[in-house]
């Protein structure tokens, strides 16, 4: 081997694939962790009084929390030198904060978007009397007229005034009522009424709202991960994916060695026979799980084949909620009709590098083919089949797609799949449990891979030695 | 002119020295050959010269241009490799035409050298093909052309012919000879086959590790090595070493062998006297040992192990003492193996070198050259 | 090469009758030909076996559409039809998601051999301190589940805005196939001899030229064949997809996302549709798919 002079010309060469893997595998590991671990979250402090930044604070809400809105109060701000008047509002709310206790307290209206809100309220005319209008335009049709002092019932908040509707929900009820009254000639009427001339007694709000910002807080949680741990899927899934490693792996191992020594064995055709045993490593794991669909759905090849046999006399349901066996034995065909392929190749590379002597020597010593196997092909193979077992570990924790095809992926589920239903917008739509998912299934690869280096290693300097 | 100057060459890979301190003059037009076991650091001094490896420190000089920190293709040479190097998605045409298409040659001028380089290796009707197509000899034969179809003076060869079978070397050593001579290139042709080496070079530098021993013409190199190594690396087989020691028999240096009493000869005496009582090694060639089937007074009385007929001789592998050497004789000389024979080694043919330091013990160079 | 031009006899061979032999060695040679033809049944169930489902999808692929929705189902496609097929291509999304699926798998090509093909020479080439480690990390990052990266990558592309866009998609296969292409790539270079790439210096070429001139050519078939790799890589990806696209789907994000909403007839003919560039895209890498996929160590 020889050395050429050490310069930066490789680390230059090398320098473009390094950035990019830094950037779209090293960042977006990171970034799962942080999405599985750190809740990024906005922390709504309450506060046990309204209008007050410096009150105690009873509780704390985080971003998207559902609210109770109890109370709603108006306060005056004198803002530039006092010249300027501003109006906020305080709303009192209860919600459940992130450890699940119920907590009460006052927060600015803008820090809550309140979606529904509804008041029952009685009032009186304060002063003069109020027109009722049709519409809750100034300028609208009067429909009666209201002495003071006259009790109303308040039927309906606010008809929208875009201007000040842009502002927020609540305001709205303050410049037009839907009230009911009795006019002075004992008319009942209903009508709009400008807010102002109303005294409003008994005011009860019932609204809901989302809490919708607050002081932004990242902090180290584990929730996530003990919600992806609890969620019941979990186990399922965890499962179901151990399982097919078990199912799969051992037949198709047997099934590669197989197809590797019928290839080795010189048959005519053999390029062709080679060419139709690797089809299988072009072909979407996606594509298989339909495949596989058309024999076993209902109306499928399996029931036709079966019934045109005589031995069923009607289409049995092999994919249902209620066969989960047969949905994994579907799965199971289906990835290994896929993947052996890969196998396959990796151990007739192995095959390959065996040199012949050894096989013949073993021929010659009057070895049978199962001895051979045995003893000397199986011990010299092992190398790649363990790079091979690795491999295929590592990506039977990312079955998904044949999942998904046969089966829909509700009724048997895996890892993969969980990840994708919780990161689903129509679905859980949780990224941060998706990214748990996704770092549960990097932890177990890990495992894997270390194995794997260390695999590779020790068979590099088993070659440097030999 | 195209003299090649190597000055205090030094080339390190890591802790591994391949080349330490080298200095070596090829003279315009000289075949020089560098002769050496594998890991000798031969090739790493060809490579330095034709500017695919820089050297640590040191310069080297083509003509009288400084060409250390060169490209090759800014240096006038040009060279034949070990696996040949032929281009594989070229046809033999192209090939050979590559180094003058990269000079920007003319069109005809490219055409007719071409042809002209073909005709001197005799692959004129092979132009068309590609290497895949061609044997190892053909391929070999289109790497000698390329090399020689672009004129340069330097012309370096790789172990050319260690791919080629053995009867094939044979024939291409030959043709390789008669082409250099014609062509008149200075040239460094590195080989590890001795006979390579004797066969063709105006000169060879024998190297171990990293430096050169000799530096002689072959016949030199042959007779008088230059020290043990030389002596044992160089001809087939290689010079016998007996273990001896020197002894003074009447005021005269003698060394004794075992009970048996070598004399040397008298431009010897002034050396081996310096060294009388210590021990040394005598190295005689097989052939230069007269086999004797009587007994003589001067002779030494020893016991064949091994008798291989080759032919043109008899190659006798015999005991003495603890030594075993070869001996070859004539094809006539009626022996078998365990029988017991008497050979005589002459005076002036004998090398006698020094056991601590391994060098040859050389009074005067020019008597013991002329001697023989 | 000194063969000889005189013409030779035809050498006799005298055929001996297999029952003419001694008992012992008829029984050997009986023995070998039935191994020897147990081996060729095995070779062909193996066949059937990997052949006979793409038969079946491709028969329900080109089947009628009442043949489609008929049972039992028929074994091949007669009457020959291409309705279904056609329902499939017109289907809503189906064509300009395949033709998303090609501007992804052809960016995800130019872009990882772009990246790739400096970096394979480099480890093919050139001793370096870190090459090793180089190599292993490649070695285990190929290994790595990448695909599932696609989750935190979603929320990357988000906050960078190019979430939901083609090339979104084919940045992220490209980091999926980037560490198997440079390994390719590395070695398809390590095959052309170093030799020849010396011999161009020494008859006048500097590095670029040389490698332009000899290395290119010679390992231009490798690289094809790996740039075809990674085509096939992208074409058949779908968890990375499905997660980084909303509108611009992919096919195989658009099939796996509609599975639910859509028939039998859209199922198999998308399934055949998929797996046809596989049969064409193997037939072209054959020679090289143990440099693709046996690549263990090397």
């Amino acid at each position: 081997m020889k050395f050429r002079n050490m310069s930066w010309a490789p680390y230059l060469l090398l320098l473009p694939s390094f950035a990019y893997l830094l950037l779209f595998f090293g960042w977006p590991m990171v970034q799962s962790l942080q999405l599985a671990f750190r809740r990024d979250s906005q922390i709504l402090p309450l506060r046990a009084e309204p209008a007050s930044e410096e009150a105690a604070i009873t509780g704390e809400l985080e971003r998207g929390t559902t609210v109770e809105v109890r109370d709603v109060q108006l306060f005056e701000t004198k803002a530039a030198g006092g010249l300027l008047t501003d109006k906020v509002f305080w709303l009192e709310v209860s919600g459940l904060n992130p450890e699940g206790e119920t907590v009460q307290g006052w927060a600015l209206r803008g820090q809550v978007f309140v979606a529904d809100a509804s008041r029952s309220a009685t009032g009186t005319v304060r002063a003069g009397s109020a027109t009722l209008r049709a519409e809750a335009q100034p300028d609208a049709e009067p429909v009666g007229e209201l002495p003071q002092g006259a009790e109303i019932a308040i039927l309906a908040w606010g008809k929208v005034d875009s201007r000040i509707a842009a502002g927020g929900l609540l305001q709205k009820p303050q410049n037009w009522l839907k009230v009911s009254g009795e006019t002075a000639d004992g008319q009942t009427v209903e009508g709009w009424v400008e807010r102002a001339p109303i005294f409003l007694k008994d005011a009860k709000i019932s609204a809901t709202g989302r809490v919708q910002s607050g002081e932004g807080s990242k902090e180290w949680t584990l929730d996530y991960v003990k919600r992806m741990l609890n969620d019941a899927k979990f186990s399922q899934a965890l499962k179901t994916t151990l399982l097919l490693i078990v199912l799969i792996l051992p037949v198709q191992f047997t099934l590669a060695i197989i197809m590797a020594l019928v290839l080795q064995s010189q048959l005519r055709f053999n390029s062709f026979f080679l060419y139709l045993y690797a089809i299988p490593l072009g072909i979407s794991d996606l594509a298989a799980g339909l495949v596989w669909y058309t024999i076993f759905t209902q109306s499928g090849y399996l029931n036709s084949l079966l019934q045109s046999l005589g031995i069923i006399d009607k289409p049995f349901i092999f994919i249902s909620s209620a066969n989960k066996e047969w949905i994994i034995i579907a799965i199971v065909l289906a990835e290994i009709w896929r993947a052996t392929s890969l196998v396959m190749v990796i151990v007739v590379s192995g095959l390959q590098a065996i040199p012949r002597d050894y096989l013949e020597a073993g021929e010659i010593f009057g070895a049978s083919l199962w001895q051979r196997l045995r003893h000397i092909i199986l011990p010299l193979l092992k190398p790649s089949l363990q790079v091979a077992l690795i491999l295929r570990t590592i990506l039977a924790f990312q079955v998904f797609a044949v999942v998904v095809a046969i089966s829909g992926g509700d009724v048997v589920t895996t890892l993969a799949n969980e990840t994708y239903r919780w990161y689903d917008i129509s679905s859980y739509n949780n990224k941060n449990v998706a990214a748990a998912y996704s770092g549960f299934i990097m932890l177990l690869s890990l495992g894997i891979a270390i194995f794997y280096l260390r695999a590779v290693r020790t068979q590099e300097e088993k070659e440097a030695v030999g | 002119m195209a003299e090649i100057r190597i000055e205090n060459a030094v080339k390190t890979f890591g802790k591994v020295v391949a080349v330490n301190q080298v200095s070596l003059t090829v003279h315009d037009q000289e075949f020089v050959v560098l002769l050496g076991p594998s890991g000798c650091g031969k090739t790493t001094l060809l490579r330095a010269v034709a500017g695919l490896g820089m050297v640590d420190s040191g310069r080297i000089m083509i003509g009288d241009r400084d060409v250390t920190y060169l490209p090759p293709k800014a240096r006038d040479i040009s060279m034949v490799f070990q696996g040949y190097a032929i281009f594989p998605h070229m046809n033999v045409f192209d090939n050979i035409a590559f180094g003058l298409r990269m000079k920007r040659t003319p069109k005809e001028e490219i055409a007719r050298r071409v042809r002209e380089s073909a005709e001197l290796l005799h692959i004129e009707e092979f132009l068309e093909r590609f290497p895949s197509q061609l044997s190892g000899g053909q391929r070999q034969r289109v790497a000698v052309a390329r090399a020689i179809a672009v004129h340069s003076g330097v012309l370096l060869m790789d172990e050319p012919l260690s791919n080629l079978d053995a009867l094939l070397r044979l024939r291409m050593r030959a043709e390789l000879k008669r082409l250099l001579n014609e062509i008149r290139a200075t040239t460094i042709y590195v080989t590890h086959d001795q006979i390579e080496a004797l066969s063709m070079g105006d000169r060879i530098a024998v190297m171990r590790s990293g430096e050169i021993l000799q530096f002689d013409s072959p016949t030199r190199v042959y007779d008088v090595p230059a020290d043990r190594f030389v002596a044992g690396f160089i001809g087939t087989p290689p010079m016998n070493f007996l273990e001896g020691q020197v002894r003074r028999e009447n005021g005269v240096p003698c060394v004794a062998i075992g009970d048996f009493m070598l004399a040397p000869i008298p431009e010897m005496y002034e050396e081996l006297a310096r060294r009388d009582g210590k021990p040394i090694l005598v190295g005689i060639r097989a052939e230069n040992m007269e086999t004797l089937d009587a007994p003589a007074a001067d002779a030494l009385r020893v016991k064949v192990l091994v008798v291989e007929p080759l032919g043109s001789q008899n190659l006798l592998t015999i005991q003495i003492g603890s030594d075993v050497i070869k001996a070859s004789t004539h094809p006539d000389f009626a022996v078998a193996a365990n029988q017991d024979v008497w050979i005589r080694l002459p005076g002036d043919k004998i090398r006698w070198i020094d056991r601590e330091t391994g060098r040859t013990i050389i009074p005067d160079l020019e008597s013991l050259v002329s001697a023989s | 090469m000194s063969s000889t031009t005189t013409t030779q006899a035809a050498p006799v061979v005298r055929r001996v009758r297999v029952r003419d032999l001694p008992v012992e060695q008829q029984r050997a040679i009986r023995a070998r030909q039935l191994r020897r033809a147990g081996t060729y049944v095995l070779a062909i169930t193996i066949a059937v076996w990997i052949m006979l489902p793409i038969w079946l999808v491709g028969t329900l692929a080109f089947s009628t559409p009442a043949d489609v929705r008929a049972y039992p189902k028929q074994a091949a496609p007669i009457p020959f039809s291409t309705d279904t097929m056609e329902f499939f291509l017109n289907a809503r999304g189906v064509l300009p998601a395949t033709r998303n699926s090609i501007v992804v798998a052809l960016l995800t090509l130019t872009l990882s051999t772009a990246i790739a093909a400096p970096a394979g020479y480099a480890v093919a080439r050139y001793f370096f301190r870190g090459r090793d480690a180089y190599r292993l990390g490649i070695l285990a990052v190929r290994a790595f589940p990448i695909v599932i990266l696609a989750v935190p990558l979603a929320v990357t592309f988000r906050n960078w805005g190019i979430f939901d866009r083609v090339y979104s998609v084919a940045l992220m296969h490209t980091a999926l196939t980037l560490p198997t292409t440079i390994l390719v790539v590395s070695s398809v270079f390590a095959s052309v001899p170093r030799e020849l790439e010396e011999a161009a210096k020494v008859f006048g070429c500097n590095a670029f030229e040389a490698f332009l001139r000899v290395v290119m050519p010679l390992a231009l078939p490798g690289i094809a064949a790996s740039a075809i790799f990674t085509f096939v890589m992208s074409w058949n990806e779908v968890f990375a997809a499905v997660v980084l696209t909303l509108e611009n789907r992919t096919l195989p994000a658009l099939i796996l996302y509609n599975l639910d909403k859509s028939g039998d007839p859209f199922k198999f003919a998308g399934g055949f549709f998929m797996l046809v560039p596989s049969l064409i895209f193997i037939f072209f890498m054959r020679r090289y798919l143990f440099n693709m996929w046996g690549q263990i160590t090397k």
